[in-house]
């Protein structure tokens, strides 16, 4: 007996990507595209139901098997963690955690504690953690730019793509903090008592990103 | 005043079902248990913090619910029975011969995150056997936990075992820094693949790296033993679990028993056998176990120990409970109690209760407004029936 697996895909760009790749696989995902009213999305030529999801909550339903399986960015993993099979790095949504500055400014050049302003507190603490150093970690929840700008903090800890947006307001990144991707998650319970769906659907992915490397 | 009404998070009123299910869930364990030679023990709800930190069982300190008592100490509501158990073991137990079979059913407490949908209790119905070594006391603990959950009522449902010695052996074999292996323990833990490749891509010359690459794969029916075996040669670790599937199959365990080489939870703990219950319609596993050898002299008792302990809510929410329904309301006249009690005792459970109403007029508006179907007069005429 086939079970049908339920995956959570990350609203936004991240969706429009697991699409893409799950086209180019094959699969047809046009309940995805057109959505309407529909909350799941019954793929018509493949066992495998979509829900969409804000990146943490991706996480919360693969978490309590409500999903089998999940696609999140590193960066919501790494900031909220949990217990989960972390599978495939995806490849895409790519981008990274760094620490950036005023430009110009020495950020490790003193004895006093840095005030770090991230939206991402707990990647943070991480971080200064790794380099046994003490800092004040302050949550902001919009444009973190803003807080060094103000003078709130020292220096923010946030997602760089291009690092346009830093420049613009006179920051500059000095260092990274890690490496974020797309990455496919399992829930424990689900890898184990479905295991022949999941890996059937893990060997064609793995199958299509290992065609375009 | 404000009064309070509502119960704090990650706790809940269990109500009606919800009861019926975790009974039924501990009535179905504790009889094996017991049918089994196992005996009740029951531990303080509370503890000293340092009885779980001397444990060497990794609770997170952020996880146990703390009480500062009186004297400044610093006490803990359980976190967990089988260190409480240890202690007895060690200490009130001591001049008891060995091996001691005991089983506990009480509630654990652990802290969590906020609105992460996790409960802070947790009813854990559970057996230790200590003072046995592997072999046959593995053999019996692993046959019990398919047991258990059959007891329990689940269909659809497996029991993983892996080898904390495999992964440890394993490891061991590889040069590479103490930080880096716990990272690699980790990704394997995790099934983190992209990690897990890596932290090895620079090992890749060494002769353990294939198997431990391959290490989140090897889960499955017993071709994984096989598996690993070629990619790691033979084992000691691998040799025991091919033994003692060996011989839960001779004894009709096979089809509920599989393996994962990539348990490694908790590895400074678990001394040999592991294994983990997984349920359809369970988000995460419903039974934990395995054999700690060094615990017992964590208390001053050098002895075997293995055990398992089961989450009864979890087993409780697969199952399908209804609560009985409210079929008859009896009203009597004064003086003929006897004769309802003997109907109502006669009846299941729940479906038929007294009226506590004078007047047949007040039972029967009662009987409407409690849904049930009919009420039964009984009088110095005799019974009568009457339908709603």
């Amino acid at each position: 007996m086939s079970e049908r697996l339920r995956i959570a895909l990350t609203k936004g760009r991240l969706q429009d990507k697991s699409v893409e790749l799950f086209e180019a696989m094959g699969l047809d995902c046009a309940p995805v595209r057109n959505p309407g009213r529909r909350l799941i999305h019954a793929l018509p030529n493949y066992p495998l139901d979509a829900v969409l999801a804000k990146a943490p909550d991706v996480i919360t339903y693969v978490e309590h098997g409500v999903c089998d399986l999940g696609v999140v960015g590193k960066d919501t993993i790494l900031e909220k963690g949990g217990a989960f099979y972390e599978v495939l790095d995806l490849g895409f949504g790519r981008c990274r955690f760094a620490l950036a500055v005023k430009r110009g400014t020495d950020f490790y050049g003193t004895y006093k504690t840095r005030r770090v302003a991230s939206k991402y507190p707990n990647v943070t603490r991480a971080f200064f953690e790794g380099k046994g150093m003490d800092v004040d970690i302050i949550k902001i929840e919009g444009s973190v730019e803003l807080a060094p700008i103000l003078d709130l903090a020292d220096g923010i800890v946030d997602i760089v793509e291009t690092g346009a947006t830093l420049k613009e307001n006179g920051l500059e990144p000095i260092e990274d903090v890690a490496q974020v991707s797309a990455r496919l998650i399992v829930n424990t319970v689900s890898m184990k008592l479905y295991k022949n769906e999941i890996t059937d659907f893990l060997s064609r992915v793995e199958r299509e990103l290992g065609g375009k490397a | 005043m404000n009064i309070h009404i509502n119960t704090p998070e990650g706790t809940r009123d269990r109500l009606f079902s919800e009861c019926l299910e975790r009974r039924q869930v501990q009535s179905a364990l504790v009889g094996l248990f017991r049918r089994r030679g196992y005996t009740e023990v029951i531990t303080p709800e509370v503890e000293f913090y340092d009885l779980f930190v001397q444990s060497g069982n990794p609770i997170p300190q952020e996880a146990m619910l703390k009480i500062i008592d009186r004297s400044g100490r610093i006490m803990v509501m359980r976190p967990d029975c089988t260190a409480p158990i240890a202690r007895v073991a060690a200490t009130k137990l001591k001049h008891l011969a060995l091996p001691q079979r005991l089983y506990y059913d009480q509630t654990v407490f652990r802290d969590r995150t906020a609105h992460a949908g996790g409960s802070r209790e947790i009813a854990q119905c559970g057996v230790e056997m200590i003072g046995a070594i592997g072999g046959k006391a593995d053999l019996e603990m692993v046959a019990m936990a398919v047991d258990a959950l059959r007891a329990c009522g689940l269909k659809q449902f497996h029991i993983e075992l892996g080898h904390a010695g495999f992964y440890r052996t394993l490891a061991g074999r590889m040069k590479m820094p103490q930080e880096e292996q716990e990272r690699l323990r980790g990704a394997i833990e995790g099934k983190n693949f992209a990690l897990l490749n890596d932290l090895l891509e620079p090992y890749r010359g060494q002769d353990a790296c294939a198997a431990l690459r391959r290490l989140p794969y090897l889960f499955g029916g017993a071709e994984v033993l096989v598996e690993a075996e070629a990619l790691a040669g033979p084992y000691d670790s691998l040799d025991y679990l091919r033994r003692l599937y060996g011989e839960l199959s001779a004894a009709g365990y096979e089809e509920c028993v599989r393996f994962d080489l990539g348990l490694v939870h908790q590895l400074d703990y678990y001394t040999g056998v592991v294994f983990r219950g997984y349920a359809e319609g369970a988000g995460a596993p419903v039974l934990s176990g395995g054999r700690y050898d060094g615990l017992m002299g964590q208390f001053g008792r050098k002895a075997e120990a293995i055990g398992f302990a089961v989450d009864v809510d979890a087993v409780g929410a697969c199952l399908t409970v209804e609560a009985p329904k409210l079929e008859t309301v009896i009203h009597y006249e004064p003086g003929l109690l006897a004769r309802a009690l003997a109907v109502v005792d006669g009846r299941p459970s729940g479906s038929c209760e007294l009226s506590p109403c004078r007047t047949l007029d007040s039972t029967m508006n009662l009987a409407r407004e409690k849904g049930a179907a009919r009420v039964l007069v009984i009088d110095s005429e005799g019974e009568r029936w009457l339908m709603i």
